[in-house]
C-alpha cells in the first residue's frame, strides 16, 4: 500500500468544487495563499482552522490529515503498549483492570483500523 | 511478469498535448486524488518536465502511466514521444516504475464497455468520477480542434487500464 499523504485538502476542496480563495473567504483569511500552503504541507494549520476545514469538506479531520492522524496513531499505540506493561507490572486492583481494558481497547481499535485501510 | 495488487497504490497518469499536458492521481481504482491540465510556454519539453517533477515530488506516486509510443496504434510527434521518454526516466530517478499503455488497450477497455469514441470514453469517466463532469469537454465536430480540456480523460483512461491490468510494466524504468 501506498503511504498516505500528509492531507487530502486539496482533493476535498476540488470535488466539492471550490477555489482556494474560495476556501479561504470561508475560513476568514485574506487570500488563498494560506489554503495554498495548508494543502502543500508548507504550513500546519490550527485546531480552529482543522475544525472549519472538517466543516466545509464534511468529512473527518482524520481522512482529511492522514499524515499527522497516522503518525499520531502509531505513537499512541506504542505508548499504549508502554502504559500496559508498566500496569501489569504493577499490583491488581479494579482500577487497574478498568484502564487495562481501556488500552487493550484502544489497541484493538487502531489494529482493526489499519487492517480496514490496508 | 511478476502480478500486484494496486488496489491502495498510488499513480500518476500524464497524457501530453501540444501546449502542455493533462494528469490525473489515482490512489487505487476508487480514488481521483487530482486532477488537471498543464499548461506550459516557452520551450515546451524542459518545462513539462518540471512540471511533471513537481507533481512527482508532491505525490510520490510508485507507479506513472503514459502511452506507449512504441505501439503500432499510437500517433504522437517526434516531440511528445522525446517528452514520455523524458518523462519515464525522471520517474526511474527517483524510484518510481513506469507503465506504456497503447491506445488499443485503451480502446479495448473501454469499447467493450460500449464507448467507441473519445467524448463517449470521457463521459464513461466522469459518470465513475463524477468530480471529473465538469470537465468534459462538449462534442468536437470536425472542423474543431482538440480541447485541451480531454487530456485530463486521456490520462485517467490510461490509469484506468494500468489499474484494471493490476499487471507490471515490461517497460519499468528509463
Amino acid at each position: 500500500m501506498s503511504q498516505k499523504l500528509e492531507n487530502y485538502l486539496r482533493t476535498y476542496r476540488k470535488r466539492a468544487g471550490f477555489t482556494q480563495d474560495e476556501v479561504a473567504f470561508l475560513l476568514g483569511s485574506q487570500s488563498g495563499a494560506k489554503v495554498s500552503r495548508h494543502e502543500r504541507g508548507g504550513r500546519i494549520p490550527g485546531l480552529e482552522t482543522v475544525l472549519a476545514y472538517e466543516m466545509i469538506f464534511r468529512t473527518r479531520a482524520r481522512d482529511l490529515f492522514a499524515g499527522p492522524y497516522g503518525r499520531v496513531e502509531q505513537h499512541i499505540l506504542r505508548r499504549a503498549k508502554l502504559l500496559s506493561t508498566k500496569l501489569l507490572a504493577k499490583k491488581q486492583d479494579k482500577a487497574a483492570e478498568r484502564k487495562l481494558a481501556a488500552l487493550k481497547a484502544i489497541h484493538g481499535r487502531i489494529l482493526k483500523e489499519f487492517a480496514d485501510h490496508s | 511478469m511478476r502480478r500486484r495488487s494496486r488496489k491502495a497504490e498510488r499513480l500518476l497518469g500524464v497524457h501530453p498535448t501540444s501546449k502542455g499536458f493533462g494528469f490525473v492521481i489515482f490512489e487505487g481504482a476508487q480514488s481521483l486524488i487530482d486532477w488537471g491540465v498543464v499548461g506550459v510556454t516557452g520551450a515546451l519539453n524542459p518545462e513539462s518536465r518540471r512540471r511533471v517533477a513537481v507533481l512527482l515530488d508532491r505525490y510520490t506516486p510508485s507507479l506513472i502511466v503514459v502511452e506507449d509510443y512504441f505501439d503500432k496504434t499510437s500517433r504522437r510527434c517526434a516531440r511528445i514521444q522525446w517528452l514520455l521518454k523524458d518523462i519515464i526516466n525522471l520517474a526511474a530517478l527517483r524510484n518510481i516504475r513506469s507503465q506504456l499503455v497503447s491506445r488499443r488497450a485503451v480502446r479495448d477497455l473501454f469499447v467493450s464497455e460500449g464507448n467507441a469514441t473519445k467524448h463517449q470514453v470521457a463521459v464513461a469517466i466522469a459518470k465513475r468520477f463524477p468530480e471529473l463532469a465538469p470537465r468534459v469537454p462538449p462534442p468536437r465536430k470536425p472542423w474543431m480542434s482538440q480541447d485541451e480540456r480531454m487530456s485530463i480523460f486521456d490520462a485517467s483512461a490510461l490509469a484506468l487500464v494500468a489499474l484494471n491490468n493490476n499487471v507490471d510494466s515490461l517497460h519499468t524504468g528509463g
